[in-house]
């Protein structure tokens, strides 16, 4: 019998007119790199828009989390038209409500502060991934004969 | 400044590869330091959401198109949505011609670095031509 290890899908937004779309994508590869490397995997956006089969395969079967930078929530928006209801939802700019001191600057090259910040979101995602593997393990005990 | 003198830049973001961060990195460094004041960065999911200031900028301005990898996403995607094309960058090429590689997606190094401005020139140098022809 073939094991299957569960992973989550991160999808993030390309975010690339506004600081919180780096935030966004800074905090993703945090997750993928050093927080929960063996857990999760991330679907290349612009791909996944753009009909890759892969991509869109994946995030019907797998738990998603989508991270947005802003409003517009595109990576929401696009995960829930080609593969349905992602696990959870993450908007930049509602994580920075909690520290209104920080200005965010540039989309190039983050300060210390903006990468303190980015490092908030990453935990947030990764409490998320979290959640989506034990309601996954739970799912899965509960269909065992 | 009139619109005349304006281009558009769409780069996919390859979030899956590290030339998609040095893709990324390259049209920062065009956005905010090489050309600021002609270049519209217009981000590939609010244009295939519908936003409609993204759309009238991709048919009325040219358009550089920045791809990451053989997937031309960003050229595919623009294509789809009636953009003028008068420009293309293929970062796999730019590898190739300038012999450098990124470390990794998240630490691009010394020659991820390099490479990066390499390419924003190379963008900026596209820029200037488009310009020139408006």
């Amino acid at each position: 019998m073939p094991i299957i290890k569960w992973k989550v899908g991160i999808v993030s937004c390309s975010g690339e007119e506004i600081p919180e779309g780096t935030i966004s994508r800074v905090a993703t590869r945090l997750v993928l790199e050093k927080l929960r490397p063996d857990e999760t995997v991330t679907i290349c956006l612009p791909l996944f828009l753009a009909g890759g089969e892969g991509e869109r395969t994946f995030a019907k079967v797998f738990p998603t989390i989508t991270v947005d930078g802003c409003e517009k929530r595109c990576a929401e928006k696009g995960t829930m038209k080609y593969s349905g209801k992602p696990f959870a939802t993450i908007v930049v700019t509602d994580s920075l409500k909690k520290c209104p001191d920080v200005g965010l600057k540039s989309r190039d090259q983050l300060s210390s502060e903006e990468l303190v910040l980015a490092e908030k979101v990453a935990e947030e995602i990764a409490k998320k991934v979290d959640e989506a593997l034990n309601q996954e393990m739970k799912q899965l005990r509960s269909e065992k004969p | 400044m009139s619109e005349k003198g304006k281009v558009v830049v769409v780069a996919c973001a390859g979030m899956d590869k590290p030339l998609g961060s040095v893709t990324s990195a390259s049209v920062f460094k065009v956005v905010e330091k090489l050309r600021p004041r002609n270049v519209e960065l217009v981000c590939i999911p609010p244009l295939l959401s519908g936003v409609s200031s993204h759309s009238e900028l991709i048919r009325n301005l040219p358009v550089i198109t920045v791809d990451g990898c053989a997937e031309r996403c960003a050229t595919k995607l623009i294509v789809k949505s009636g953009g003028k094309i008068r420009g293309r960058i293929f970062v796999p090429d730019s590898v190739k011609k300038h012999n450098l590689l990124p470390e990794s997606a998240s630490h691009l190094g010394p020659n991820g670095e390099k490479l990066v401005e390499n390419i924003a020139e190379e963008i900026a140098a596209e820029v200037d031509r488009l310009v020139q022809e408006t």
